[in-house]
Order: structure tokens, then sequence, then C-alpha cells
């Protein structure tokens, strides 16, 4: 009887088990999405890092792969043409709710995926940031567009915002369809949390979507000084002046000895 | 090769920063000023945001200037009398400069006034000192046959500074004048350098050699003596009320920097006042220019950062 009870708890586990793996192996392949390495730490030689995103999806969708970060407002100065002359930083403009980091990859030309309106309702691309982004003056109106391409400008050169269609790459083989895309993680992004999220996209629709982390953070010394310099800024004030003085007078007594200006 | 920097929040080539504090190190060491001029906008095109980049550069000239300082000192080219009246001065025209550019920036308008005033007047001073130091270079050339060693400037006494009270004399530069002088004319470079944001070298070293009429040699020791404590003031300021001052990045620049100082003491040592003068000129005017393209050409992208010159 005992073991019978037995052979029937074993079949039930088998059979639970067997059910949990058949939710996760699909007929049409789920999406998931997984970056390599999910946590960057900003140490005295970091110069920025080389990122992998991969994971698996339906081998006939589109993808599209944005890293971003959560909507800012930021102030820029704008230069300006005055008295006809001379170019000057003139006024501020405000840029608002706009990401710091904008990184979009793709299986394809991201016009060939989607349409424009599914393309800006899902803030896909630089058209679809222009339409989102506002951009107002000190006083609070409206800024001429042409500042959007500007800031575009702006953070291109920075290496913040960039644009890869057809960087994704696919594979089929054992583990099933994969994706993967390498991205370069700019240095100049700033320590915070940023979103990879992907889109999969089957007949103009979004049919799918996945997401992960990552965080940048500043680790040991580097955290160690900018949070000195912000909550004890005097004491970092003085431990500035200082280091510089002793430098300068060090390097003075040195060349004394060698007899370099002697 | 490359360095984060924790306020900056950006990475470096630090032998490109180190590469960028020697060459204005020199020029600190030969001419006497503290290159803000030239470092800020320099360690802007590697990167840095402006003002991180204005107040980092305060820090670095502090190492350089000590070092420039002490050598120079110890070859008896400083003043002290002289670079303590400039530095009351400058102290007072630098907290006025800071309320003046509030009221002229409060009328708008007035940014294009003070940047045109500023590229007429370093011009001006510029060719002055081309003109005047060819002349004299001239007429020493002609009177070579008598080897004598170039006299310091003659002091010309005479008409509103004479009469001026609080006669003083200043035994290193041989000179006298009102203490009333310096004391005005640090003022005065004090409150344009608040409102150009700039340490103010460029214009205090011909103030010294042409209002003040000190030798050469001691003007570029007394000018380090000075601006060596305007820039402890600025970087404990910054440092204390921005929050922009990368020590890290200040280390970089200043590992350079000193060696630059005390090179340039050294070739300073090998020329005459007249060709430190008529090099410095030609910096001076490269400046201008410099300035005066910037203002005219369309930069190439119309966005920045807040701050810097």
């Amino acid at each position: 009887m005992k073991r019978a009870i037995m052979h029937s708890t074993r079949f039930f586990v088998a059979m639970a088990l067997f059910g949990l793996a058949t939710l996760f192996v699909p007929a049409a392949q789920a999406l998931t999405c997984s970056v390599t390495p999910d946590n960057i730490p900003i140490t005295f030689t970091y110069h920025g890092a080389q990122l992998a995103v991969t994971g698996q999806s339906a081998s006939t969708d589109d993808l599209i792969v944005t890293i971003t970060s959560e909507p800012v407002d930021t102030a820029l100065k704008n230069y300006e043409k005055v008295g006809g002359l001379v170019w000057m930083k003139k006024g501020t403009l405000e840029f608002k709710d706009a990401p710091r980091v904008y990184l979009l990859s793709s299986t394809a030309d991201l016009s060939r995926i989607l349409d424009a309106a599914e393309l800006n309702r899902n803030l896909l691309g630089f058209d679809a940031l222009r339409e989102h982004i506002r951009i107002e003056d000190s006083k609070g109106n409206p800024a001429d567009g042409k500042w959007f391409d500007e800031y575009l400008k702006f953070k291109k050169q920075e290496n913040v915002y960039d644009m890869r269609e057809g960087a994704i790459v696919r594979q089929h083989g054992e583990n099933g369809n994969t994706y993967r895309v390498d991205v370069a993680w700019p240095y100049q992004a700033p320590p915070g949390v940023y979103t990879v999220n992907v889109l999969a996209v089957r007949n103009g629709k979004v049919v799918e979507r996945a997401s992960a982390d990552i965080e940048v953070k500043s680790t040991g010394m580097v955290a160690a000084l900018s949070k000195m310099a912000f909550d004890q800024a005097g004491l970092y004030g003085i431990m500035a002046v200082i280091v510089a003085l002793l430098a300068g007078l060090g390097v003075g007594a040195i060349f004394k000895k060698g007899g370099g200006s002697h | 090769m490359y360095m984060y920097l924790p306020i900056a929040l950006t990475s470096v080539n630090y032998l490109v920063v180190m590469g960028l504090g020697l060459s204005v190190g020199l020029l600190s060491g030969l001419f006497g000023v503290g290159g803000g001029f030239l470092m800020t906008p320099l360690l802007m095109m590697v990167g840095i945001p402006p003002t991180i980049a204005a107040a980092t550069d305060a820090n670095q000239i502090v190492a350089a200037s000590a070092s420039g300082t002490i050598s120079h000192w110890r070859l008896g080219n400083v003043d002290f009398k002289m670079g303590l009246y400039l530095l009351i001065g400058g102290f007072a025209g630098g907290a006025g400069g800071v309320q003046v550019i509030k009221l002229l920036r409060a009328t708008g308008g007035a940014d294009f006034l003070i940047k045109m005033t500023y590229v007429v007047m370093l011009g001006l001073v510029g060719s002055f000192m081309f003109v005047e130091s060819l002349n004299a270079m001239r007429k020493s050339k002609k009177a070579s046959a008598t080897a004598a060693p170039a006299a310091a400037p003659k002091e010309k006494k005479g008409g509103f500074f004479a009469a001026l009270p609080m006669q003083t004399y200043f035994e290193k530069s041989g000179v006298t004048h009102s203490a009333l002088v310096p004391l005005f004319l640090g003022t005065f470079v004090g409150v344009l350098a608040a409102i150009m944001g700039v340490g103010g070298g460029f214009l205090m070293v011909p103030v010294m050699i042409y209002m003040l009429r000190m030798p050469m040699h001691v003007v570029v020791g007394t000018s380090l003596f000075q601006i060596l404590f305007t820039c402890i003031e600025v970087t404990y300021l910054q440092a204390y009320s921005n929050h922009t001052v990368d020590f890290i990045l200040a280390i970089i620049l200043l590992v350079g920097s000193v060696f630059g100082a005390q090179i340039g003491t050294v070739l300073g040592r090998k020329l005459h006042g007249d060709q430190l003068k008529i090099l410095l000129s030609i910096i001076v005017l490269a400046v201008t220019v410099k300035i005066v393209l910037e203002l005219v050409m369309e930069p190439s992208i119309l966005l920045s950062y807040a701050g810097g010159h």
C-alpha cells in the first residue's frame, strides 16, 4: 500500500515537472532578454564596457532592442547670433522628458518593421523622440523644432544616443532561435539604472516584450571621492588645495636638489 | 592610458591631459600667467564639462604657481609687498565683480558687451606690448656695444600717480608708488577677471610691466605669487559651493604643470625681459584671435552645457 502511494507520488511529481517544462518551451518560442554584464562597476580604469544583449525569440519576428534611462529634464545653453556678427551662449533651453541614454538596435530598418504611428507609440527611433521630447525656452515657451536636431547632434557626439538598424544577429541552433546584439556602453553615460527592452514585432504589431536592467555604479575610491565632494565639500576643497600645494612645493624642492633651476 | 574622473563623470587619456598640464605650466613659469584662458577650452575639447574644467583648472594652477613661485622666489624675483597689495585689491575686485556681473546680467545683453570689451582690451594690450618690446629690442641691439645689462624700465614719476598719498618704495621691483595704485589696479583686474571668469594673469602681467613699471622677471614671480592665493580661494569656493573640482583631473594636470612651471622658470632665466615680453605679446594676440574666431564662426553644435568662458 505504502509502495503504491510512493509510486503514485512519483508519477504526479514527474507529471508536474513535465508540465512545467512544457510551459517554458511553448510552440512559438517565448521572448527572453538578458544582458551581460548587468552590473558595470566604475573604477579608475573604467572606459565604458562591452555589453551583449541576448535571448530567445520566434524565428520570424523582427526585434528591436532599446537601452534607455528614466526620462529627465535637461537644461542646455543655446548659441545664437548676436548683433548679426558673433555667436554667443544666449539663453537656456529645457529638454523635457528626455532619456539620458538612448541606444537602439534592430533586426532591420525601423521603417520596414513598424509604421510611424506604432514607432511613436512605443517611442522607437529618433523621429519618435522628436515627437516626445518637449523643448522650452527659459520663459516656458515651446522652442523651434531645429533645436531637436542640435540636441541629437549633442547627444550623438557624447555617444549616448545611437541607432544601429540591422545590428541584431540571429542564430538558429540546438537551443532554439536566439538573438544577440553587442553594444558599446559609453563611458559618458552617468551612473544609474538603465533598462534594456526587447520588442518582438509580427505583421506590423508589437506582439511580445521582455526586459532586463543594467546597473552602472561607482565603486571603491571613485565612489568615495564623489561622495566626499558632495557630503564633505569643505574638507574636499581643503584636501584639493593642500595636495596641489604639496605637489607644487615638492616638485620645486626636487628641482632644487637636482640642480634643475640652479 | 585612460582614467575615470569621479566628478566630471567621464574618462580621459591621462597622457594627453598631463601633456596639456605640461604646456600650460610652461607658460605659467615663463610669463607668470595662470593659463586658465587656454586650459579651460582645452579641457572642454577632451570632454570635460565647462564648469568642472574651469574649477579644476584653478586647482591645478595652485600647484603650478606654487612650483613657479618657489623657484622664482629663490631667484629673488618675487616682490611680496607689491604682490600683497595687488592681492588685497584682487580679492576686493573679485568679490565686487561678481556683484557687478549679476547687475549687468539682469539688464540683459551685457554678455556681448563684456566679451567685446575684453577682446578689444586683450588686442590692444597685446599689440602695444608687441610694438613696445620690438622697439626696445632694436634699441638694445644698437646699444649692445656698451654691453650694459638691460636696465629696469625707468620709473615715470609725475602727474596723478606721484600726487597720491601713501607713497611706498617697493625694494624688489625698485619702484616707488602710492600703495593705492597697486590696490586700485588689483581691484580693476579682479573685477574684470570675475566678470570674464578667468584668473586675470593676461591683464595683470601687462599692468605690472607698464603701469607699475616693474622689471619683467620680478613681474613673473610676483604674478605667480598673487595667482597662487587667488586660485587657492577659487578652488576652495568652487569645491565648497558648486562641487565642481575634480580632484583626480587636477592631480593628472598638476603632474604635468608643476614640471612645466619649473622648465618655464629655467627657460625664462635664459631670455631677456624684452624677449619674454614679445613672446607673451604674441601669445596674448593669439588668444585674442582665437576668441574672435570663436565668436565669429558658427559652432558645429549650437548647444552646450552651462559654464566655461
